[in-house]
Parts: structure tokens; C-alpha cells; sequence
């Protein structure tokens, strides 16, 4: 049935005839009142489905329990649910944990670049694979236990035979749990956080990967945030750092950033302002600092003089002239084989001093980032002399 | 007991939540609607003489058809308290869809489905799937991204990705409504048993080949669709309200995903993947196949807040199966 609608000034008319409609629809046509289509495939399998129910309740006089639902007659309470809703407490998150030495079970060596590498290696690579979840190859933040153990081979050979690395101080790792090693940096291409990597991963039982804050030009670049994802290393926005201290993670911040691998030569281990928001996220993630130092970093490709105008023009963050650099090519940026030594200092727990609210006092986050700089530079200075 | 209406209930993350919501006793009447005729896995819900799920076709970019189905008889008499908006996922030829009254089909739905929600006097909830590929993704593979991370308000962003931000944006303006609870789940790439993936832009659509920024394989953040649906549930019934960011444990590169759910990707320099972009664009083909340009950089999402204020955890586990033909396809099952 229609119903006309005379448009009226009076409101209450219009009250009226809306209240009246309770039955109908107020405007136009009632979508759940036209008769839905029906798929004639589904009418021909109701029909071969009757057919069958009548046919075989003639042979047999079970049919068995039929597995529709009881029907119910219109108004009557619904069953009570089989199941209760209680609320179940969700277990806590998971942290990313790697066994010790001792509990890994090693397979047969895989291919040529398992046999470059001692079984102790292999033991804590194939502890990392642990960093995993499930039976995803991937980790969230795209670290590929996999891809780590064919690059190992490389730079395995740089830490041994072209820095011929040393270090000290490994006690101040924890075995377990978060913190933030804070460490100076230079030398043009990153080798320094590739380094101590490597060193961390050598030197920790249960073997821990070194999570490193990578700059966000860097996360620009095609291939090489591909890389640096697969090895594990970041891109330092806050939300990332945030989630890997959660998670338990050692992580590597160079609070120094672009500006402490484009220093020049005469300024070379000499820490330049660092950004504090490493000291926040300790705070608030109630971990210790732990300053450590890399000498040689700054050896490895002394820079003469940074063409800062032109790098800007070319969207580079840094255009740098040194001995071999532009003069060879791009072969003048590889490092030079020095000798680098890398050491950890005492953590510094300023956690639980301040606590997180400490995070939010502008002052003492300034205040602490300078100590901890203070602390990284006597560290250098000492491990220099 | 409260009685929902679900939207896009015909494609496929619309059924699973039908069917969860069927099954949960907190919840009395559904009212389903969808632009197709019903699926065929609502036909046992949909039989018996007073069937507690009823569907209905209803084209929800216009005015006057969803005006008419908040003022039905049947969802005046049953009160609807509870709406769940379930955007467009499934219909690959929906993607390129005429615009409506100016604005995206995907954001002209939200938009109607929004203002009705706030005439109706019964409706008291509001929960809406989004998608987390509203976010500004900084440089790198992964980002970790909370729902206080910027969203891409770039004007030059892919229209696929705009029409989310606009849904997003219409929301995200009410959420603070005091008579009406809206909550907005934003879900990342959305993948079901079989190999089927929904609301990815780089591999909405149908299967085939992908192109890809040569040189980038940005991490994907995975959710199952009956995870999405478990998400849906769990906001129906929550008393807060707010986005949530809904993902799962797990994550893969988009390489890896292309060729798990059966989309090789080939990767291609930026300029050219660009160029293809365009000229589908204007050739009016399907830009899914091209539109993987703008998606350089990666991203999982911090679910702490779904799982602190709506209790939701990810029951499933997404991997990959031998499937009957004998191709390893991407599969998800309970934890």
C-alpha cells in the first residue's frame, strides 16, 4: 500500500503520520521486504537434497541426528549458549629470546658458506634464527635469520682479517633484557655499527643481535634498506625504537648521527652534540645506557673537506672530499684497513634514579645526554691513549 | 543482546563476520546487506520460518536506497543498536569505481552509513574496518606504526589509498560522539585460507603479475580474515571507543606475499613503474596491478591498544600449505 505525503507547515501532522508508520516503511521501499534472489544452483541442490533425504529416509528409517539447528517457534527465549563468556586474562607478550650455546642442536653444514664458518659461529647463528616467530622467515621489522647467515661469511672476514678488531668490557652486556648502547660514530660508510654487530654477536652467551638505529636516508635507499632490514638493523624513529626496548632487545643508537660521520679530519674523535632521544626512551623503557666506544671508525676514511652546498643540491647528506675519494671512484669510499678497537663501559642506570617520569623533564633529558656523552668520550679518549 | 546490521556482508571478510556474530549468543537479530544476492554460505542461517539473519540488497553509495534501509520496518522494529561497516574488498572492477556525488564510492558509503548511524535514534554503535595503509610510512623496509602515527596526507597520494583517509579522516571526526560509540579497526593487508588477500593496494584484485619499485621489498603487516572478524566481535561488544590499529603476529616482504598468494611481482625501476601507473590510469585498467609505487617503505602495526582496551589477541597463525593442486599457497590456522 502507498501512502501519499502532503507536504503541510503543520508538525504535528508530520508527527503523526511518521508515528504511524511503525507497521511500513517511512520513505520509499523496504529493502528487507523485497524477495532476495536466490541462486539457481542452490535451488537445484535444495531439490537434489530433498530428493535424497526422502529416498534415503525410504532405506533407512535413522537418518541420524540431523545437524540443523532445532527450529524454534517466533518469539520463544533462545537457547542458552553451550559456551560461557568469561573474561580470560591474555597472556603476556612474548620477548625475543635466543637460547644459549649449549641448547643449540647443529645440523650437517649447508653449502659452502657453512664451511667458511667455525661450528661456535654456526651455533650462534642458528641461535638468532630463535629471533623468529612461528614458522615466518621474517621478523616484524624484516630481519631474515637466513640472509644473516650468508653475510656473516663477509663480514666475519672484515671484523677478523681487515679491522682486526679488539674489544673489551663484554660484562657490561646483559644476557637477557633491554638496554641501549650509545657509541660514537665515523667513517663515512657505517662500518663501525657492522663491527659491533659482529662483536656483540661473538662475545654474548646466549648469543644477542645488536639491533642498530639506521638514519632514515639510509631506510631511503634502494637495496640498502633492503639489506639493513634483512640483518636487522632499523630505521630510528621513535615508534621502532620504542617497540624493540619492549621487546627486550640490545639496541645501538649513534646520538651523533649524520654529523659525527661527516666531521672532518681535525675534529675525528671528538663527539659532536648528540640528540637526546635515546635518554627519553631509557627513561620511559626503564633500561641502562651502556656508552661504548669504536677507535678507528674515525681512521677508516678521513674526511679533508664536505662539499655541504652541493650535497644539498644532490639530496646526499654528506659529499665528502678525502685521499681517495672522489679520485677513485666509488672504490675511494671503501675503508682503509685499520686497526679498531671497541670497548663497553659500565651501564649507566639512570632508570632507577629518575624513573619514566623522568622522560618528560626536558632539562634533566638534556642534562643526561650530555653525561652520557661525557662518558662515551672518556671511553674513546682512554681506549685511544 | 544487541542486534547488528553488517555491511558488504556478500564478499568475504563481511561473511566471516556474519557468521561469528551468528554464533555469538550475545547477539540476537543481523541484518545483512550486501550489493550481490546472498551468499550461498548464509543459505542455512537464512532458512527456517523467523531465520535470525535476514539479507537484503542495498546500494550503500546512495542517498535514497540507505535511507530506506534505516527507516525499514525490519530495522525499526528490531532496534538495531549496533552497525558494522565493512568497506568494499572484494570485487576487483569496485576498485575503479565511478565516483559518486564527488567522492570516492568507498568514502560516498561511509559518509551515509555515518550520517544515518547518527539519525538513528537506536543505533549506539558504530565499529568500521579501515585500513592501515593510512599512515605516512618514514623511509625504510619496516616501520613500526602506533594509531598516533601521522597519516599520509600528501595530495599526490594514489586514489586507492585516498578514499581510505577520507573514510578514515569522516570517522575519525566522530569518534568522540557522545550518543554514538564509533570505533575504527584499521587493518593491514588481510589475507584468508587459499591464497586470497583483501585490502592490500600493491596486491588487491586478481591474481597476476604485480609491478614493484625495483630495489624496495617493504614488509607487509599480515592479519587473517578471521582474525578481522574476532576484532569486529570483540569491538561490538566493548564499551570504548577509538581507533585500534588489528594485525597479526606475522609479517613477510611483499615479494614473498606476491608469491604466496599467487601474484608474482616484477620488480621495475621507479620511473617506469610510474609511467605504466599513469597510463593505466588513464587506459581506465585496473591500477592495483601498478599502484605498488607508492609503496616503497613497509610498516607492522603496535596493536597494544586493541589488546589492553578491546581484549583482542590474533588467534591465527598465517603460513604456507601444500594446497590440492600441489602449490604452496599462504594458509592461516588457529594458534
Amino acid at each position: 500500500m502507498s501512502k501519499e505525503i502532503a507536504f503541510s507547515p503543520d508538525e504535528a501532522s508530520l508527527g503523526e503520520l511518521l508515528a504511524s508508520g511503525s507497521g511500513e516503511p517511512a520513505l520509499g521501499r523496504d529493502p528487507f521486504a523485497e524477495v532476495v534472489e536466490i541462486d539457481p544452483f542452490l535451488e537445484r541442490l535444495d531439490s537434489v537434497r530433498t530428493r535424497g533425504r526422502v529416498l534415503g529416509a525410504a532405506a533407512a528409517p535413522s537418518p541420524g541426528p540431523a545437524r540443523q539447528a532445532p527450529a524454534r517457534e517466533p518469539g520463544a527465549a533462545r537457547p542458552e549458549a553451550p559456551r560461557s563468556w568469561t573474561t580470560v586474562p591474555l597472556p603476556r607478550r612474548r620477548r625475543a629470546r635466543t637460547p644459549a650455546l649449549g641448547e643449540i642442536e647443529l645440523g650437517e653444514p649447508r653449502g659452502w658458506l657453512d664451511r667458511l664458518v667455525g661450528e661456535e659461529d654456526r651455533r650462534r647463528l642458528a641461535a638468532l634464527a630463535h629471533l623468529v616467530e612461528g614458522e615466518m622467515p621474517f621478523d616484524r621489522y624484516g630481519f631474515s635469520p637466513e640472509t644473516t647467515r650468508q653475510a656473516f661469511p663477509f663480514f666475519h672476514a672484515l671484523y677478523r682479517a681487515w679491522f682486526r678488531v679488539r674489544s673489551h668490557g663484554h660484562e657490561h652486556l646483559p644476557q637477557e633484557g633491554a638496554a641501549v648502547l650509545v657509541a660514537n660514530h665515523g667513517g663515512l660508510l657505517p662500518f663501525d655499527g657492522a663491527m659491533g654487530v659482529i662483536d656483540v654477536l661473538l662475545h654474548t652467551n646466549p648469543p644477542r643481535l645488536l639491533r642498530s638505529m639506521v638514519d632514515r636516508w639510509a631506510g631511503s635507499l634502494p637495496w640498502i634498506n633492503v639489506f639493513f632490514a634483512r640483518v636487522g638493523q632499523v630505521v630510528g624513529t621513535r615508534e621502532n625504537f620504542t617497540d624493540l626496548l619492549d621487546d627486550g632487545q640490545l639496541v645501538l643508537v649513534f646520538p651523533e648521527g649524520i654529523e659525527g660521520i661527516r666531521k672532518p679530519v681535525t675534529q675525528r674523535y671528538r663527539l659532536q652534540s648528540f640528540h637526546v632521544g635515546f635518554v627519553e626512551q631509557a627513561l620511559r623503557a626503564r633500561v641502562p645506557i651502556i656508552p661504548m666506544a669504536f677507535i678507528g671508525s674515525d681512521d677508516q676514511a678521513p674526511i679533508l673537506y664536505d662539499a655541504k652546498r652541493l650535497a644539498r643540491r644532490l639530496g646526499l647528506p654528506v659529499l665528502p672530499i678525502t685521499p681517495t675519494f672522489p679520485w677513485l671512484g666509488p672504490l675511494g669510499l671503501l675503508p682503509y684497513p685499520v686497526s679498531y678497537k671497541i670497548a663497553y663501559g659500565e651501564p649507566l642506570a639512570y632508570h632507577e634514579r629518575f624513573g619514566p617520569e623522568g622522560a618528560g623533564d626536558a632539562r634533566l633529558v638534556r642534562y643526561l645526554a650530555n653525561q652520557v656523552r661525557r662518558a662515551v668520550q672518556l671511553l674513546v679518549d682512554r681506549n685511544r691513549s | 543482546m544487541s542486534n547488528v546490521l553488517v555491511t558488504h556482508a556478500d564478499e568475504p571478510i563481511g561473511r566471516r563476520i556474519v557468521k561469528l556474530l551468528f554464533h555469538d549468543p550475545r547477539v540476537g537479530r543481523i541484518f545483512a546487506v550486501g550489493d550481490g544476492s546472498p551468499p550461498r554460505a548464509f543459505d542455512r542461517f537464512l532458512s527456517g520460518s523467523d531465520p535470525r539473519l535476514r539479507y537484503a540488497r542495498v546500494d550503500l553509495a546512495k542517498h535514497r536506497p540507505v535511507a530506506d534501509l534505516f527507516h525499514s520496518t525490519a530495522l525499526r522494529e528490531s532496534e538495531i543498536d549496533t552497525v558494522v561497516h565493512v568497506p568494499r574488498h572484494g570485487a576487483p572492477a569496485a576498485q575503479s569505481a565511478p565516483i559518486v556525488a564527488g567522492l570516492a564510492e568507498r568514502t560516498a558509503e561511509t559518509r551515509l552509513v555515518l550520517q544515518h548511524c547518527l539519525e538513528t535514534a537506536t543505533v549506539r554503535s558504530l565499529v568500521a574496518i579501515g585500513s592501515a595503509f593510512v599512515y605516512r610510512l618514514p623511509p625504510g623496509n619496516a616501520n613500526r606504526l602506533g594509531e598516533e602515527s601521522e597519516l599520509d596526507l600528501d595530495p599526490d597520494v594514489a586514489p586507492e589509498i585516498r578514499s581510505w583517509i577520507d573514510c578514515d579522516m569522516i570517522l575519525h571526526g566522530e569518534v568522540h560522539n557522545d550518543r554514538l560509540r564509533v570505533v575504527l579497526l584499521r587493518v593491514p593487508t588481510v589475507v584468508a585460507a587459499g591464497g586470497y588477500v583483501y585490502l592490500s593496494p600493491a596486491l588487491g584484485g586478481r591474481p597476476g603479475l604485480r609491478l614493484r619499485a625495483l630495489g624496495y621489498d617493504p614488509i607487509c603487516a599480515l592479519v587473517s580474515d578471521k582474525d578481522v572478524a574476532r576484532a569486529v566481535q570483540a569491538a561490538s561488544h566493548a564499551r570504548s571507543s577509538g581507533i585500534y590499529n588489528i594485525a597479526g603476529s606475522e609479517a613477510v616482504p611483499l615479494s614473498v606475499l606476491a608469491r604466496w598468494t599467487g601474484r608474482s611481482s616484477l620488480p621495475a625501476p621507479g620511473p617506469v613503474v610510474r609511467w605504466v601507473a599513469a597510463g593505466a590510469r588513464l587506459l581506465g585498467a585496473e591500477t592495483a596491478r601498478v599502484a605498488s609505487h607508492t609503496l616503497c617503505y613497509g610498516f607492522t602495526l603496535d596493536t597494544s591498544r586493541a589488546e589492553r582496551e578491546l581484549g583482542f589477541r590474533p588467534s591465527d597463525r598465517i603460513g604456507l600449505a601444500r594446497a590440492g593442486d600441489g602449490a604452496l599457497r599462504v594458509e592461516t590456522a588457529a594458534i
